[in-house]
């Protein structure tokens, strides 16, 4: 455990610090990002423009800071960092709350002057009908930084005016945290820009990554269980489709960096939804009419509602790497803390579940009429009216 | 004095259309033997059933509108059915104008034509969609049809591999086969 002196706090003001009308309602929209304030009231006033001052107070600015440092310590340290968990530092297991784990230096979190523009912006702007522009390019972002506009695009994208404003800035399209955690909502169209999610294992990001396993887990969990809800063919086509790009590409970074601990959240969300045999209705269950015209096109959205369970695949092939680790081979103990992380959400029957599932939907499988190997019956044939094609 | 007149246009069109719908996935098929020699049995048992091989070494076989390509080396199948109509499509309005006022007669006509070509336009996109509704319908059709063969020809493979594979284990003594059950058992002597 490493333990270093706590950095100095600022003198606290007599009374309660006098801020200007533009300054609330700028403290405002960042509670209600940072999970604070009201969540409709806080979309109002994003949705609003307020005359923008020369420059903030620098009561205004401490206020910024502080609340900025303290909620955002305080949403990892609850999504997760308080966990007794073991990750892997430097290929080896390290047990331990994050705070335990990681020294001082490595977890404190730096915010960039982008932030504060960010908010001003906001403020000042009617965000969703605005000629102003802002965006922070990518590689100028620290860590800190694509954790908060992960938080803020997390708070607005049920409003779909600033939804469609948000996914159009670099800011966010290029964020691999919003990639990970809503890809349904990044993509618009067919077409899928990916970012890099190399950076997310090195550093820092990766911390931040530890710290929100479970939070990642719950929200997977809670996204499958609504795909049975969703009617509209081409919003699964294009949510599925976003899903299984990002999440491919979030694994092979994942192996690549072998950091696949930090991959344990698909796994458990798998695990989780796996909890019985199971067959493509419950994903694509709510579809409504007969689909598109294209025999194709309706196999696509099919496969695309299955995006998750389909990771178990290359899942599966991760633990087949671990048990071909040997004692004496570099990767030994990551190996064995994958084994043990495999067997405690019982893989080998949810990675074969999934696969029964997964190819319930591929025509030309298996003899006409009999049921799929593992027993499973097979999905109702005969359509009845309304039902998916 | 204002006169009003009534004028009549017609257009016709012939249109080439075409639908089709595909769909593509992997044959289930145990690597019993390396992949090349899987590869080379299931080739085999294709050419048996009328699959010709390509130039990219994939094997294909056409029914009419409707086409089979497996590759054997990745086991990618795809079905593909395609189709193809001329259609001929007419339609007829009539507008009224007035001699005095309003559009001329030129203009009237060009306006007319312009909705006649929407109206064109509209029932050509109504043909293609039959034809759609048609070329899906065929493929669903030869899906059903083909599947047990299909299911036939990964199963022949693969009782070909384990004897293949089972002769490079040692002596086979015995190889006895129930076409009933598709149960195969053979005793090697190692």
């Amino acid at each position: 455990m490493t333990r270093a002196a706590v950095p100095p706090r600022p003198a606290e003001p007599d009374g309660p610090r006098q801020v200007s009308k533009f300054e609330f309602n700028l403290l405002r929209i960042l509670r209600f990002i940072v999970g604070h304030f009201p969540p409709d009231q806080g979309m109002q006033l994003v949705r609003a423009a307020v005359t923008r001052p020369e420059c903030l107070s620098q009561g205004a600015v401490n206020l910024v800071e502080d609340t900025l440092s303290k909620a955002c310590v305080l949403f990892l340290v609850r999504q997760g960092a308080w966990r007794n968990d073991k990750y892997l530092r430097e290929s080896m297991p390290t047990a331990g709350r994050v705070w335990e784990r990681i020294p001082l230096d490595e977890r404190s979190l730096s915010f960039s002057r982008q932030v504060l523009e960010f908010l001003i912006w906001a403020t000042a702007e009617k965000v969703n009908d605005t000629k102003t522009a802002w965006d922070a390019a990518p590689k100028t972002l620290t860590p800190a930084d694509e954790l908060f506009f992960w938080r803020a695009f997390d708070a607005i994208r049920t409003d779909p005016d600033l939804l469609t404003v948000f996914r159009r800035k670099d800011a966010f399209r290029q964020n691999p945290l919003c990639w990970i955690t809503c890809p349904g909502d990044m993509a618009e169209g067919d077409e899928l820009e990916l970012p890099d999610f190399a950076p997310l294992f090195q550093g820092q990001p990766a911390v931040l990554l530890e710290c929100l396993q479970p939070h990642l887990t719950l929200r997977w969990i809670r996204s499958e269980r609504m795909k049975g809800q969703i009617s509209d063919w081409k919003r699964m086509r294009q949510q599925g489709r976003a899903e299984f790009a990002a999440l491919q590409a979030f694994l092979n970074a994942a192996a690549n960096a072998k950091r696949t601990d930090l991959a344990r959240f698909v796994l458990r969300t798998n695990a989780a939804v796996f909890t019985s045999e199971m067959t493509p209705v419950f994903w694509t269950g709510g579809l409504q009419g007969s689909g598109p015209p294209r025999l194709a096109d309706r196999l696509d959205t099919q496969r695309a509602a299955l995006a998750v369970p389909r990771q178990m695949e290359l899942i599966e092939g991760w633990q087949q790497q671990a048990l071909n680790v040997g004692y004496f081979d570099e990767d030994y103990q990551s190996s064995q803390m994958w084994k043990a992380e495999w067997e405690a959400a019982n893989g080998n029957r949810v990675a074969a579940r999934a696969r029964i599932t997964v190819e319930m939907l591929e025509p030309l499988r298996g003899p006409v009429g009999a049921p799929p190997a593992g027993g499973v019956p097979p999905a109702p044939t005969d359509n009845s009216e309304g039902s998916p094609g | 004095m204002s006169r009003a007149y009534r004028i009549t246009v017609k257009e016709s069109d012939t249109r080439q259309l075409k639908a089709g719908d595909e769909i593509c996935t992997q044959l289930e098929i145990l690597e019993i033997l390396p992949p090349e020699d899987m590869a080379t049995l299931l080739k085999e048992e294709l050419a048996k059933r009328g699959f010709e091989e390509q130039d990219d070494g994939t094997m294909v076989r056409k029914d009419g509108d409707l086409t089979v390509k497996i590759d054997p080396c990745s086991g990618e199948v795809s079905v593909k059915a395609e189709t193809e109509e001329t259609v001929s499509q007419e339609a007829k309005r009539d507008a009224t104008g007035f001699n005095d006022v309003g559009p001329s007669e030129k203009s009237l006509r060009d306006r007319v034509k312009d909705q006649l070509k929407a109206d064109l336009d509209k029932k050509f996109e109504q043909e293609q969609s039959r034809l759609q509704g048609k070329a899906t319908e065929k493929l669903e059709k030869h899906l059903t049809e083909i599947q047990p063969e299909i299911s036939e020809v990964v199963n022949q493979v693969t009782r070909d591999a384990l004897k293949q594979k089972a002769q490079q284990m040692g002596t086979v003594k015995e190889i006895s086969e129930d076409a009933e059950s598709g149960s195969l058992t053979i005793k090697v002597e190692v």
